[in-house]
C-alpha cells in the first residue's frame, strides 16, 4: 500500500483557527470614537494621570483624561517631546517614571526614581529591536527584543525568514547585571508582569507564554494557536489584560511560510510592500498581492474577505483566556492594532495601520456580526 | 520608491536558479494530460489492462509451453465458455448483487445438454433453447427471490448453489452411465464442440458476439442504463421511476441464461458426464469480474473489464498447471490476486475523485518581463483619477454588465448575470428593461449589418437576438482538436466577438478548462487553454482558427476588414490575426507586456483602439507564475477563497494605435466606482464602461472625441 500512501498523502493543508467564541467578529473598532488622528500611533501608556502615546519620534498626550473631548487633535498638536530617533516602545513606572526605547539609541528613563538613566545596551550588545517594555516594580524593567537580526520596522522580513532570535530581559535600573529570562523566541512582542511571572506574547508562534521569576527559561504556554500575531499586552487593573493583535494569520501566508524557495525569491526581488506577508495596513497599492475572496463584487468589499491586515484587540480574563474582543474586519478602517490601554472604563486603542487612536466602552458585550 | 524600481529591474533581469529546467519540464510534460486521462471513463480499465499484459508476459517467461498453437486453440474454447459466465456475473454485480449459483447452473446445463443429446437424441438446435431456458429459469428463481422478495443475494444464490448441485448429483446417478454408454453423432454438435470460424474457435466466436451485444446493451440502451443506475444507487433509481425489482430480477435471468449457453458449449466440447464440471466456477467468475475492475458495490463495470479479468484468471489457472505446480497452488495464487484486486477497487473508488481534483489544476511556467510602473509619471500608463467622477447608469439595477453596446438608434444594451440582455433607451439611459432572456450570462456583444445582436454567452456559446427580442442559438460547438484527450468541441466560455464585413463572426473562447464562476482560476494555470473560433452564418459552420492561446478575450475587427486584434489576458498582450488577404492565417504581436490583464478591445472615434484592463499585475503573482509547482501546491493546500489571484479590483482603460503605441490611460485610482473594467464602448463623445463583477455602467465624457461617431456607423456605414 506504499504506492497508495504516496499517491494519496499530501502535505497538510494550510489552516488557520477561525475567529469564534470570544473572538467572534464584530465592528466595535470601526464604531469606536476617534480620539486622535496621528501618523502611525504606536504605544499607549498611562503615566500618572495622563495618557501618552508614541508616534514616529514624538511623544504625545491624549486629550483630557482618556479623551472625552470631541476635538480631534492632529499629530504634533500636543507633542510633549521629540526625540532624535523613532520611539520603539514605552513603559510607565508606578512612581511616575517613563521608560522610552529609542531606535538605535537604547532606553532612556525620565522622571521617577531613575530619572536620567540611559541604557545603551545589555553588556556589549546594543539594545536594538525593542518591541515592548514593562516595569516590574519601580526598579526593574522587563524588555522584549523581537529579533537580533532585524529592526522593528523589518518585522515582516523576520517572519518570512522564520526568525527565532528574540529574547526577553530583566534589567535592574539601579545597576546590576541584566538577566535574560527567555531566548530563541520567535518575535516576542509584548510583555506583562503578573505576580510571580512574566507573560510574553510570542508573535510568530501565535501564543502567550509565561515564565516564572524563580524558574527562568522554563516556558509555560498560556494561550495557544491564536488566529493572529499577538503584540503588546496591557494590564487592566487586577482583572486581566488587553492583548493587541497587530496582524491576522492567513492560509496564504502560512503556505508561503512553508515555501522556502518562493519566499527567498520574493524577498530578493520584490519590494516589501508587495510581499505576501501580514501587514498593519493592506490594500494601499494595487500592486499588492490579492486573494480570491477579496475580489469586489457589485462594488462591495466583503468583510469576511481574506486580508493581510485586520484590527483586533482582545480582552483577556484573570486567567488570561480571551473573554471579549473588538474587531475591524477586512472592509474596516481600524487595522494594525499595536497597543491598548484601559482607562476610566474605556479602552483606548492605537490603530497604527490606519493612523488613528480610538476609544470605546471597555466592558461592552457585543454579539458577533452575522 | 527607488528600491522598488530596483527590485523590478532585478525581477526582469535575474533568473531563478534552474529556471531553464523548470521551463523545459513544463514545456515537455504537463500534468494536465494525466488529469484528463484519469477523468475519462476508460481510465478505469488501465489497471486491469496492465495486469493482463503483466500476466501474459509472466507466463511467457515461466511457462513458455502455454502459448503453443494447440494450447491457444484450446484456451480460446475455454475462454469462450468461461467468458460467458463472467459476463453474466458482471451484469449481476453491476446491478448490485452477486450470483454464486453460476457453477451449479452450469453443471445442470451441462448434464441436461448431454442427456438430451445422448439419451433422447434431440437435435442440437432444439437442445440449445431448452438448456438456455432451463438455466434461465433457475436464474429466474434467484431473481424472484432476490428482486421481488428482496432476500439477500449472497445467501439466496448460495442456497441455489447447494440445491441445484444436489439435484445435479441425483440426476447424475440416474443418467451418468447411459450418457457414457451412448454415442451421439451429429455434425452440428461436433462443430459446436470442435469447429472453427475463420480459424477462431466456435465458442470464442459466440463469446465475441455476446460480448458485443452486452456492451451495446449496457452502454447504449435503456435497460443497460437502468441496471447501472440500480447498482449505483438503488434508492435514487427507485425515486426516478425505474422498476428496480424487475431490473434486478432480470440480471439473474441473464446470468443464468449465459451460464446455460456456456454449459451447452462445454457439453459439446468435452461430453463430460462427471460430477466436477462447474465446481468452483463461481469463485473463478467472481475473481475475474473483480480483477477486471468491476466495482463490488455495483454501478460500475464494463464488458471489456470482465473480459480482461477472465483472461487473467484463465491464464493463471492454466499457467500454474502448465508449470507443473500442485493443483491447489493455482487457487492459492488466485486468492491472493483477488485480495489485491479488492483492495485496489476499494481504495480506487474511494479516492478517484480526490486524485482527479488534485490533478485538475495544472499550472505551467510563464514568465513576463517587469512591466512599466504606473507610479512613474513618465510611464504611458501613468496613474490618474480620470475615471473617478464618472456618471453612473443603472446603479444597483445591473448585475454583471460585461460588455456594453449601442444600436444605430442610440439605445444602450448590456448583459447581466441572470441571463438577460438589458436595454436602456436613449438618450437619458434611465430605465433598464429586459430586452431578451437567454439564460446564461451574456458577455461580448456585437451588432451585425441587419441590426441582429450577437452575443457570447458564458457556458452556452454564441447566440443571436433579433430586433424583436427573439433569441436563437447560432453555435455552441466547434470542431474537436485532433489529438486532444478530452472532447473540447463544446464551448465552455465564449467571451468576446466581432463581426467582419462579410458577416463572419470571430469570437474568443477564453478557456476550455474553467467555467463562468471560476474563470480567474485559469490565471493560476496561465497555459494556452483558450482559442479563437470563426462562425460563418452563411453556411452555419463553426471552425476553430487559433488554438492554445492564453485566455483570449477581447476581439476587434480592424477597419481594413482583413484582420482582427485579440487580447490574451493572462499573457498581457495584444496580437493581430489576419483572416483574409496576403497574410491570411498569420499572427503578429501588437502590444506586449501590458501592466495588467487586457479584456475587451473596441474601436475609438479617431481610428485608434480602446482596451479595457480588468486588473493590474502584482509582483508576487508574476513571481509565482515562474514557479508553477508553488501554484500547484497552493491550489492543493490553501482554500480556494484564499488563493493568490490576479488583482481584478483595480482596472483602467487604455487607448492605443494600430501599431501598438499607447496614447492615453484612464484610471480610477481608488477603485471606488469601477473596480474592474472589462469593456468600454465609445459613443457620441462619451465612453461607456462595463464590468463583469459590477452593478453599474459608467459614462465618462471624452472632450477631444468626435461627438457624432458611433460604433454601428463605423462598422456598417451611415443609414
Amino acid at each position: 500500500m506504499a504506492m497508495f500512501d504516496w499517491i494519496f498523502k499530501a502535505r497538510e493543508t494550510a489552516t488557520v483557527p477561525s475567529m469564534d467564541g470570544a473572538l467572534r467578529p464584530n465592528t466595535a473598532l470601526d464604531d469606536a470614537e476617534v480620539l486622535a488622528e496621528a501618523e502611525a500611533p504606536d504605544n499607549l501608556v498611562l503615566s500618572g494621570a495622563s495618557v501618552l502615546y508614541s508616534s514616529g519620534n514624538g511623544l504625545f498626550e491624549l486629550g483630557k483624561s482618556g479623551g472625552k473631548s470631541r476635538s480631534r487633535p492632529r499629530a504634533g498638536s500636543k507633542a510633549l517631546q521629540r526625540f532624535e530617533s523613532d520611539v520603539l516602545a514605552l513603559a510607565a513606572a508606578p512612581d511616575g517614571g517613563l521608560a522610552i526605547a529609542l531606535k538605535g539609541k537604547g532606553i532612556a528613563v525620565s522622571g521617577g526614581a531613575h530619572d536620567g538613566t540611559m541604557l545603551a545596551g545589555i553588556g556589549p550588545k546594543q539594545l536594538a529591536a525593542v518591541t515592548s517594555m514593562a516595569f516590574d516594580g519601580a526598579d526593574t524593567l522587563i524588555v522584549s527584543i523581537g529579533s537580533e537580526k532585524h529592526d522593528v520596522g523589518d518585522w515582516q522580513r523576520d517572519l518570512l525568514e522564520l526568525g527565532e532570535s528574540g529574547s526577553v530581559w530583566r534589567i535592574p535600573l539601579g545597576g546590576g547585571e541584566a538577566q535574560c529570562i527567555a531566548r530563541n523566541l520567535r518575535y516576542p512582542s509584548g510583555v506583562l508582569c503578573t505576580e510571580g511571572s512574566v507573560v510574553i506574547s510570542e508573535a510568530w508562534r501565535h501564543r502567550l507564554i509565561a515564565i516564572s521569576a524563580d524558574k527562568p527559561n522554563t516556558i509555560r504556554v498560556l494561550l495557544d494557536d491564536l488566529p493572529g500575531y499577538p503584540g503588546r499586552l496591557s494590564a487592566r487593573g487586577r482583572d486581566g489584560a488587553w492583548l493587541s493583535v497587530f496582524a491576522p494569520r492567513s492560509q496564504l501566508v502560512e503556505f508561503v511560510l512553508r515555501e522556502d524557495l518562493f519566499r527567498r525569491h520574493m524577498m530578493e526581488m520584490i519590494g516589501e510592500e508587495y510581499w505576501i506577508a501580514p501587514a498593519l495596513r493592506a490594500g494601499k497599492s494595487y500592486k499588492e498581492p490579492m486573494q480570491v475572496g477579496a475580489v469586489k463584487t457589485l462594488g462591495v468589499h466583503k468583510p469576511w474577505a481574506p486580508s493581510r491586515s485586520y484590527g483586533l484587540a482582545v480582552r483577556l480574563g484573570l486567567d488570561l483566556m480571551p473573554v471579549a474582543s473588538l474587531h475591524s474586519r477586512a472592509d474596516g478602517h481600524r487595522h494594525g492594532v499595536t497597543s491598548c490601554l484601559e482607562h476610566q472604563g474605556r479602552v483606548i486603542v492605537t490603530c497604527r495601520g490606519d493612523d488613528v487612536v480610538v476609544a470605546t466602552d471597555a466592558e461592552q458585550e457585543r454579539g458577533g456580526a452575522a | 520608491m527607488g528600491t522598488h524600481f530596483e527590485a523590478d529591474r532585478r525581477q526582469s533581469e535575474g533568473n531563478l536558479p534552474f529556471e531553464w529546467l523548470t521551463r523545459l519540464r513544463y514545456r515537455r510534460f504537463s500534468t494536465q494530460m494525466v488529469g484528463e486521462i484519469l477523468s475519462k471513463q476508460w481510465a478505469d480499465s488501465l489497471v486491469p489492462a496492465a495486469s493482463m499484459v503483466f500476466v501474459i508476459i509472466l507466463f511467457m517467461i515461466l511457462a513458455p509451453g502455454l502459448f503453443t498453437a494447440a494450447n491457444l486453440s484450446d484456451m480460446g474454447r475455454q475462454l469462450g465458455e468461461f467468458g460467458l459466465v463472467s459476463i453474466g456475473m458482471m451484469i449481476v454485480m453491476i446491478g448490485g448483487g452477486v450470483d454464486l449459483s453460476v457453477g451449479s447452473i452450469f453443471a445442470l446445463g451441462n448434464l441436461t445438454a448431454l442427456a438430451l443429446t445422448s439419451i433422447y437424441d434431440l437435435p442440437p438446435l432444439l437442445v440449445l433453447p431448452i438448456v438456455v431456458c432451463l438455466c434461465a429459469f433457475v436464474g429466474l428463481i434467484n431473481g424472484i427471490l432476490i428482486g421481488y422478495f428482496r432476500l439477500r443475494a449472497f445467501l439466496t444464490t448460495l442456497v441455489t448453489l447447494i440445491t441445484v448441485r444436489a439435484l445435479v448429483d441425483v440426476l447424475l446417478l440416474k443418467f451418468a452411465v447411459q450418457i457414457s454408454a451412448s454415442f451421439y453423432d451429429n455434425p452440428i454438435w461436433d462443430f459446436v464442440g470442435q469447429g472453427d470460424v475463420l480459424g477462431i474457435p466456435f465458442s470464442m466466436v459466440v463469446l465475441i458476439v455476446i460480448a458485443a451485444i452486452t456492451h451495446v446493451v449496457l452502454s447504449r440502451t435503456r435497460l443497460g442504463w437502468h441496471i447501472m443506475a440500480v447498482g449505483g444507487s438503488r434508492r435514487s433509481a427507485f425515486n426516478t421511476g425505474i422498476a428496480v425489482r424487475r431490473t434486478i430480477c432480470l440480471t439473474y435471468v441473464v446470468s443464468g441464461a449465459l451460464a446455460g449457453l456456456a454449459a451447452f458449449l462445454y457439453a459439446a466440447r468435452l461430453g463430460n458426464s462427471g460430477s466436477y464440471p462447474g465446481v468452483g466456477m463461481e469463485i473463478f467468475a467472481l475473481t475475474a469480474v473483480i480483477v477486471g475492475g468491476t466495482s463490488l458495490g455495483g454501478g460500475r463495470g464494463s464488458v471489456a473489464k470482465a473480459m480482461m479479468g477472465s483472461i487473467i484468471v484463465l491464464l493463471i489457472n492454466l499457467g500454474v498447471v502448465q508449470m507443473g505446480l500442485q493443483s491447489g497452488s493455482g487457487q492459492l495464487f488466485l486468492g491472493l490476486v483477488l485480495l489485491t484486486a479488492i483492495a485496489v477497487d476499494v481504495r480506487f473508488v474511494r479516492n478517484k475523485d480526490k486524485i482527479l481534483s488534485r490533478l485538475y489544476m495544472s499550472p505551467t511556467y510563464f514568465r513576463l518581463p517587469a512591466p512599466s510602473d504606473p507610479d512613474d509619471p513618465s510611464s504611458p500608463y501613468a496613474m490618474n483619477d480620470r475615471l473617478r467622477d464618472v456618471d453612473l447608469i443603472g446603479l444597483s439595477q445591473l448585475d454583471g454588465a460585461e460588455d456594453v453596446i449601442f444600436d444605430a438608434d442610440d439605445n444602450l444594451y448590456c448583459g447581466d448575470r441572470l441571463g438577460n440582455i438589458i436595454r436602456f433607451d436613449g438618450p437619458d439611459y434611465k430605465t433598464p428593461k429586459v430586452f431578451a432572456h437567454i439564460g446564461g450570462h451574456p458577455l461580448g456583444l456585437a451588432f451585425d449589418r441587419e441590426g441582429v445582436l450577437y452575443t457570447c454567452v458564458g457556458g452556452m456559446g454564441l447566440y443571436r437576438v433579433y430586433p424583436d427580442g427573439r433569441v436563437e442559438k447560432a453555435t455552441d460547438q466547434t470542431n474537436r482538436t485532433t489529438f486532444s484527450i478530452i472532447d473540447d468541441s463544446r464551448m465552455r466560455l465564449a467571451d468576446d466577438l466581432d463581426i467582419a464585413p462579410d458577416g463572419r463572426i470571430f469570437f474568443s473562447e477564453a478557456t476550455v478548462r474553467y467555467d463562468m464562476e471560476n474563470w480567474p482560476s485559469d490565471a493560476l494555470e496561465s497555459r494556452g487553454n483558450g482559442r479563437l473560433i470563426c462562425y460563418d452564418p452563411r453556411d452555419n459552420s463553426t471552425r476553430t482558427i487559433v488554438r492554445k492561446r492564453v485566455f483570449p478575450n477581447g476581439v476587434c475587427v480592424e477597419p481594413n476588414g482583413k484582420s482582427l486584434l485579440f487580447a490574451e489576458s493572462w499573457a498581457c498582450r495584444i496580437s493581430r490575426y489576419w483572416f483574409d488577404g496576403d497574410k491570411a492565417g498569420q499572427i503578429e504581436p501588437v502590444l506586449e507586456n501590458i501592466i495588467g490583464y487586457p479584456d475587451n478591445i473596441n474601436r475609438a472615434s479617431d481610428g485608434n483602439y480602446w482596451m479595457a484592463i480588468m486588473g493590474v499585475r502584482s509582483p508576487a503573482l508574476d513571481l509565482a507564475l515562474r514557479m508553477p509547482s508553488v501554484r500547484r501546491r497552493m491550489a492543493l493546500e490553501v482554500a480556494p477563497d484564499e488563493w493568490l489571484y490576479p488583482n481584478i479590483n483595480t482596472g483602467c482603460v487604455v487607448k492605443f494605435t494600430a501599431e501598438g503605441k499607447i496614447l492615453e490611460t484612464l484610471w480610477d485610482r481608488s477603485a471606488e466606482n469601477h473596480p474592474m473594467i472589462t469593456s468600454m464602448r465609445e459613443h457620441k463623445g462619451y465612453l461607456y464602461l462595463g464590468g463583469i463583477l459590477n452593478n453599474r455602467i459608467g459614462r465618462v465624457r471624452l472632450p477631444d472625441a468626435d461627438p457624432d461617431w458611433t460604433g454601428p456607423a463605423s462598422y456598417w456605414g451611415q443609414r
